[in-house]
């Protein structure tokens, strides 16, 4: 039966954060640094807890190398081979406790990250990422990941309610990746999946398209707003003792702070890391200007690059853009967690970890005055 | 704003009743030179500050040197921290008679805590500026019709003042300021690009153009303060606006619009504007086909 939820449902753009008493007096003050300690892993972790996404443009060894020195998370694409991730454990052993590995569901994905954790035990973040993380099947390889690596701890998603990051947790997986369709091009679908087309669906969502280049939303009609997805996905994680990733829809520094405030433990990007020197895709010159190929991970450009091309059954849902050429990543990071710093101090939050209890959010109509945007 | 908050602007604004706060990179002699030669403008300027040290004595040699200066402007980027409000008391201990406007701020509470710690007039804005990207570098803000809603009220329960402060693109959003609330409306990009600006006319493509940022942006902090610290980003934008001629016409242009507000409400004052003021929530400002 069709059913309407007439809930409001809302996105990093229609809020803002209200600033509050603070008693700091710089930005310099605040500590962005966070620890957990992980449900079914019992591991803990330290760091600034921002994760390049797993796309192939983005979660490459060279953006690791360059995160894991601001102590930042890299999900690592899975699209390196054993040789490679071999050579870089060796180059870089520094790095390794500030990565994951990166498997879908497909039975050479998992054994090839059977080969990379067993190579390189240092290694201890598993990141097991769906298009469509409400799929039995899915559920089912999670169980069966976790028996495998019981010290391991396992990211998993992507998934938009609380019912679902309940399931997950409670199957296994450590750290829910939230998020569908958010993103500039949807990057979570990897395309050895064919099982999951099948799958029963346990919900479906009936949402906003707002109008956003990310094409699941409007190829599919499925997904949540982002904002929502994290404050419902946060409570019920954390009700267990487990962790959620806000996976997607970051467009600025002030996204990500909201994404924070609205509970995410970890936030994780992809568009916003795009276009950088550390960046994979190819690199074009146009009438002097520069740019970087970024594609969505279930996009034409990477079905045919990974799996041969688009199947028959299945549309591509991302998109292959040109991003302009933004220079070393290191400007980047340093204007986010700059931001974010800032943040902290409109809200008095010293600690990356009081911001969310210090976040009131209003509602807005309009985000920035748009007298100059086309400058920017 | 350095680019907006020039002794030229105040020449001109002063011949109009209104009013400049002159940016604080201003030297003390600079001040000295503008204070002889044009005695006429020094009750309708502020001098500002920031919260740091050498601002503060550089503000009190001003006082000192130019007395007829009657109004401080206080402004750090946020006005949340304790810091800043024990800045204000200790400002207001030192100069008991000058009038201190203080911010910024968007909420009622923190328009009463700073009134009550000494300052007189409240600057209300957080994020809302042309130049500003507060908003986007760190999600904080307040819609800005609110904000002045909100704090006017606060604010003149105690016998407070308010300034509007950004947001501003046409004079019909002075009007709805002042309509809001606000007690003064203060102006950067719409008194910006104009011959009164500081910096230099740029000329391309038989376009004239004139620099204007905001007063934390790459810009600004390498002009000031020799680049931006390592732990902060930046959060303004700089942008070339069209050169817009003497910025007196651009004045008549505002106190027109205003003054037919106050014809189509019944306001036969300013005064008045608030209160014949009713809001008409919208979904479209104007017809957009030419524009």
């Amino acid at each position: 039966m069709p059913h309407i939820d007439n809930d409001l449902k809302l996105d990093f753009k229609d809020v803002l954060l209200r600033p509050k008493r603070s008693t700091l007096k710089s930005r310099s003050e605040v500590d962005l640094t966070r620890s957990f300690s992980f449900r079914n892993s019992k591991q803990m972790y330290t760091g600034i807890p921002i994760i390049a996404a797993n796309m192939d443009t983005v979660g490459t060894f060279e953006m690791a190398k360059v995160l894991c020195k601001f102590s930042l998370f890299t999900a690592v694409h899975k699209h390196y081979s054993l040789e490679q991730w071999k050579e870089f454990a060796t180059q870089n052993p520094d790095c390794l406790e500030h990565l994951a590995a990166s498997s879908g569901t497909g039975s050479s994905d998992f054994e090839q990250l059977e080969q990379i954790l067993e190579a390189i035990p240092q290694v201890n973040y598993i990141c097991l990422d769906v298009a469509n993380g409400y799929s039995e099947h899915f559920v089912e390889f999670v169980k069966d990941v976790r028996k495998r690596f019981p010290q391991h701890t396992i990211m998993a998603g992507n998934v938009v309610t609380g019912e679902m990051v309940e399931e997950l947790i409670l199957s296994g997986a450590d750290v829910i990746k939230v998020g569908i369709g958010p993103g500039k091009l949807v990057h979570s679908h990897a395309p050895s999946v064919a099982s999951t087309c099948g799958a029963p669906f346990k919900s479906f969502l009936v949402t906003f398209l707002l109008g956003s280049v990310c094409t699941t939303r409007k190829k599919t009609g499925v997904g949540y707003p982002q904002l929502s997805a994290v404050m419902e996905c946060a409570d019920a994680a954390h009700g267990l003792k487990g962790h959620i990733i806000s996976d997607g829809g970051c467009s600025c520094p002030g996204d990500v702070a909201k994404a924070f405030g609205a509970g995410a433990d970890f936030v994780m990007l992809g568009g916003m890391l795009a276009g950088h020197t550390e960046s994979g895709g190819e690199f074009i010159e146009r009438d002097g200007n520069k740019y970087k190929l970024f594609y969505g991970m279930s996009s034409e450009m990477a079905m045919k690059k990974y799996a041969g091309g688009v199947a028959e059954y299945r549309a591509s849902e991302g998109k292959t853009v040109e991003v302009p050429f933004k220079g070393d990543v290191e400007h980047t990071i340093r204007d986010i967690l700059g931001g974010i710093r800032s943040t902290c101090t409109y809200v008095g939050a010293a600690k990356l970890r009081e911001l969310s209890r210090r976040t009131t959010f209003i509602r807005v109509t309009q985000q920035v005055n748009p007298i100059f945007s086309a400058e920017s | 704003m350095d680019t907006v908050g020039t002794f030229e602007m105040a020449v001109v604004m002063s011949q109009h009743c209104l009013f400049t706060a002159i940016h604080k990179h201003y030297t003390l002699d600079d001040w000295k030179l503008f204070a002889t030669k044009h005695p006429e403008c020094l009750q309708h300027v502020a001098v500002s500050s920031g919260s740091g040290q050498n601002d503060l004595e550089k503000m009190s040699s001003i006082l000192e040197a130019v007395p007829q200066v009657k109004f401080i402007c206080l402004d750090v980027a946020n006005g949340y921290s304790e810091h800043f409000v024990e800045f204000v008391k200790l400002v207001r201990a030192r100069f008991p008679e000058h009038t201190i406007m203080a911010g910024n701020v968007v909420t009622g509470e923190m328009v009463e805590e700073l009134i009550l710690s000494g300052a007189d007039i409240i600057k209300v804005g957080i994020g809302p500026g042309s130049v500003c990207t507060t908003r986007t570098k760190t999600g904080v803000g307040y819609p800005q019709l609110s904000a002045v809603i909100e704090c006017a009220d606060s604010a003149h329960g105690l016998k407070g003042h308010i300034i509007s402060d950004g947001g501003c693109t046409c004079p019909g959003d002075v009007a709805k300021a002042f309509g809001a609330g606000a007690d003064f409306v203060m102006l950067g990009g719409m008194f910006s690009g104009h011959t009164e600006c500081a910096g230099e006319v740029i000329e391309r493509n038989g376009q004239k153009l004139k620099l204007f940022y905001g007063m934390s942006s790459d810009t600004a902090m390498k002009k000031h303060v020799g680049g931006v610290a390592e732990y902060r980003a930046s959060e303004g934008k700089t942008v070339e606006v069209p050169y817009k001629g003497d910025v007196e016409n651009t004045i008549l242009d505002i106190l027109g619009g205003l003054r037919s507000t106050c014809t189509y409400v019944g306001a036969a004052r300013l005064k008045e504007l608030s209160r014949r003021a009713t809001f008409i929530r919208v979904t479209q400002q104007h017809n957009t086909l030419f524009s």
